[in-house]
């Protein structure tokens, strides 16, 4: 009985006791800071500036130290980078100018590979990352704001190893600001036929275009003067360089890659990627005329203005060109070439044994089939029909 | 409430014993107070729904809703205007007649305990002599509906949620009804407002510190009215975890809002009859009844105002304890409930009727004996609410946080 009694009350003063303790602990917390942050608007610092330094959030490009090298771009493994280039002589305007630095960060995945190609650190990852937008077309950052004033590429100094920078993230988040404006409208059929006039009207090579074929003629036409200087050689064939330094030629930078023609070690002229299509035409143009030691004729008829610039973003080979290095070249000159433009893996699909015997094949022994090439697809096509007629390959 | 209405009448120039129109004015009258009371009990739920949500926060070191308007005040209005939209659905297989109007028997039985509450000196919907019976009596419907919803639904864990509730409410109801008993011998009266007035303003001069059987009476009170509200430690009928939500599971849109209203009303209830019973009610200290009768214009005026704002004060603080139980206790398993009922709470509550019929004989014999107990307990009780308030600063310094209740709202 009196333990019943004792146990009895122990349940009861302990039910008493557990409120007590259970109360007091509770209450204690009710009157402490909670530990919840209230993102995004109120915190005590913005929330980037939380984020650890190396974080990768959207790409930001200071167009003061950009080269245009365009190695971002070529870098990219999904295309979200966007750069288009017009050129100049290097003397009236400056020798490359950005028209459009898009970034597409609704496609871009952070990977980074872009930034590490970049001769002056211009592209970097910031620390912004707020992406939601009420128009998805807003999601692609402009770096050139406007095409009809296309941006001066930076000329690297000789010698520099520091580029100084804006503060990371300044340029982005001011480009941020506008992902809330309303999208651009669709174009009416209005807007698109005054645009269309508007092109009609100002039929002219864009103030800022340069005529690689006429600048190649200049150049070879130095060239042949200092056939026998090479240092002196060595310029000529920098000046048909892009000369961003990018060192995406496998040569320290541009000096590197045309000492290296000029001394004869090197024979491809493909290798400058920022100058693409228009150094190659020139670069060949040079070596072609220092070959047969006379400046290749200008074409007999003023070729027609280049078309609305529209038209030609996919078509590197716009321009003349001389006529095809197979009737130019010796048979061992040419065996290099072609071999050259091969994919180079011998995997026999041409019925040769390897890409020695195809290029044998083609340059000794009359092989007419160019489209033999599997591995190296249709770009090594593009390059055999240019090398041994002069034309585009027809399609298949 | 007659007797206010005879009043206007007369003001306005006629004799209520032979105007006409008597009988609309009273139904006229009527029809307003009720509206009033309602949106009352509403307003006062809805707003309720937010404190508890932000009192919650806080003791898990959230923040809580702070969004609509300022501190996140207006979230209820948000909250109930989406539930007024929502699709009133009927399951298939319910008793499509019960499972409508079940919510209307617990909204009808939560409404008319309004009738005999009081705000305030003068304010109270109908002062009847037998306002406590009526209370629990009108209370009592809210397990029909409770019942009638869970069985309509046709719904295992509705049929299991009503059977708890049930077994619940009905088995508290008598240890609740026994507390409530002493306050009534006390006071010597049933009409709420004749206990208030039997009490005085100052602490010592409550039932609570009356003597040591009220005191146990007034925690014998409160752990049935919790759970006769369904509130934590006591939701086994609503018991999210195992129940879905109970009861309720099969309801939504406004039909469930009611049960929400009901359960968040249901606390200014139970708070607003234990400031009743055993904390003095209205009573300003130093201010007796008949002294308040007689004061006129003005300062009638501020009394009133300020009997209005004790009396909402102090409920508001046990609402408030109400909601921070829920946050302290984890729920108690059937077996456990029905343990503490039938073998503590109805056995104690009983023994305090006794002890207090006894004690009132002692108390009459020798007067000083009742001061010299009601000095004790109010000294122990302030002691009690000291010695909490160091141990929960304690509490704080122990873990190396600091006091900070303005920050981070």
């Amino acid at each position: 009985m009196a333990e019943t009694v004792t146990a009895y009350v122990k349940n009861v003063r302990d039910t008493a006791k557990s409120f007590w303790e259970g109360m007091s602990v509770t209450l204690s917390y009710m009157f402490r800071k909670p530990i919840t942050t209230q993102y995004p608007d109120r915190t005590g610092v913005p929330v980037r500036d939380t984020i650890p330094a190396r974080y990768r959030g959207f790409l930001e490009v200071d167009m003061d130290i950009c080269t245009a090298c365009q190695a971002c771009e070529r870098a990219c493994p999904i295309q979200v980078i966007n750069i288009d280039i017009v050129k100049g002589d290097g003397k009236t305007r400056p020798k490359l100018n950005m028209e459009r630095f898009d970034i597409d960060i609704g496609k871009c995945m952070y990977c980074g590979l872009c930034v590490e190609p970049c001769p002056t650190g211009a592209i970097q990852h910031t620390r912004e990352f707020e992406g939601a937008v009420m128009a998805f077309n807003n999601l692609t950052l402009r770096f050139v704001p406007d095409d009809r004033v296309p941006f001066p590429a930076y000329k690297v100094p000789k010698g520099s190893e520091a580029f100084p920078r804006r503060p990371l993230g300044e340029i982005t988040r001011a480009l941020l600001k506008a992902w809330d404006a309303p999208p651009p409208p669709f174009p009416s059929q209005a807007d698109l036929d005054a645009l269309n006039k508007k092109a009609d009207h100002g039929g002219k090579p864009k103030p800022a275009g340069l005529d690689p074929a006429a600048m190649g003629r200049q150049l070879a036409a130095k060239a042949l003067n200092v056939k026998d200087d090479k240092p002196k050689l060595q310029k000529v064939l920098e000046e048909a360089m892009a000369g961003t330094d990018c060192g995406d030629c496998g040569y320290p930078d541009c000096f590197g890659y045309s000492d290296a023609i000029a001394q004869g070690k090197e024979s491809s002229t493909e290798k400058c990627a920022p100058g693409g299509a228009d150094s190659k035409a020139m670069l060949e143009t040079i070596l072609v005329s220092l070959k047969t030691g006379k400046v290749p004729e200008a074409p007999a008829a003023v070729k027609p203005a280049e078309p609305a610039p529209v038209a030609d973003s996919r078509q590197p080979e716009a321009g003349p060109k001389g006529p095809p290095l197979a009737q130019t070249l010796g048979k061992e000159e040419l065996y290099k070439v072609v071999f050259d433009a091969m994919a180079g893996t011998d995997c026999g699909d041409c019925e040769y044994p390897d890409c020695d015997g195809y290029t044998k094949g083609i340059v000794y022994e009359g092989q007419t089939d160019l489209n033999r090439c599997a591995p190296g697809g249709e770009d090594t096509r593009v390059k055999l029909y240019e090398i041994m007629l002069g034309t585009k390959p027809p399609p298949k | 409430m007659q007797s206010f209405l005879d009043n206007l009448i007369r003001n306005a120039g006629h004799d209520p014993s032979t105007w006409p129109w008597t009988q609309f004015v009273y139904l006229a009258g009527m029809g307003a107070i009720a509206f009033v009371v309602i949106n009352f009990a509403a307003i006062t739920a809805g707003i309720f729904s937010w404190a508890e949500r932000r009192v919650a926060a806080r003791i898990q070191s959230r923040v809580g809703p702070n969004r609509v308007g300022p501190g996140g005040f207006l979230q209820w209005i948000a909250d109930a205007v989406k539930l007024l939209l929502k699709e009133d659905l009927v399951p298939d297989e319910a008793d499509q007649f019960l499972f409508r109007i079940a919510p209307y028997f617990m909204m009808v039985g939560f409404a008319c305990v309004f009738v005999c509450l009081p705000f305030s000196h003068r304010l109270i919907v109908a002062d009847m002599n037998i306002g406590i019976f009526f209370i629990i009596a009108v209370t009592a419907l809210i397990v029909v509906g409770i019942i009638m919803s869970g069985w309509s639904s046709n719904s295992k864990w509705s049929l299991f949620g009503a059977i708890r509730s049930a077994a619940q409410i009905i088995s508290y109801e008598i240890p609740a009804g026994m507390a409530l008993m002493i306050p009534v011998m006390l006071a010597g009266t049933l009409s709420t407002q004749g206990i208030i007035r039997a009490q005085g303003g100052w602490p010592w001069q409550w039932f609570l510190f009356d003597n040591p059987a009220a005191f146990a009476a007034f925690f014998i009170y409160f752990i049935s009215a919790l759970a006769e509200g369904n509130r934590t430690p006591f939701d086994l009928p609503e018991a999210e975890s195992e129940l879905v939500s109970g009861y309720n599971t099969e309801y939504s849109g406004m039909r469930f809002s009611y049960f929400f209203l009901v359960e968040w009303g249901n606390m200014w209830i139970m708070s607003a009859l234990a400031t009743t019973m055993f904390l003095g009610g209205w009573q300003l200290p130093g201010l007796t009844p008949e002294r308040f009768d007689a004061l006129t214009g003005g300062s009638a005026v501020v009394a009133e105002l300020a009997s209005l704002a004790l009396f909402a004060g102090k409920t508001l603080f046990f609402v408030f304890v109400v909601m921070w139980l829920r946050w302290t206790l984890p729920r108690i398993r059937v077996d456990q409930m029905m343990n503490m009922c039938w073998k503590y709470l109805v056995p104690i509550s009983f023994a305090g009727v006794l002890f207090v019929a006894v004690w009132m004989l002692v108390v009459h014999a020798v007067p000083a004996l009742g001061i010299a107990m009601r000095v004790l307990l109010t000294a122990a009780g302030a002691f009690g609410v000291g010695a909490f308030v160091v141990r929960t600063l304690k509490n704080i310094r122990d873990t190396g946080d600091k006091f900070d209740f303005t920050s981070n709202w």
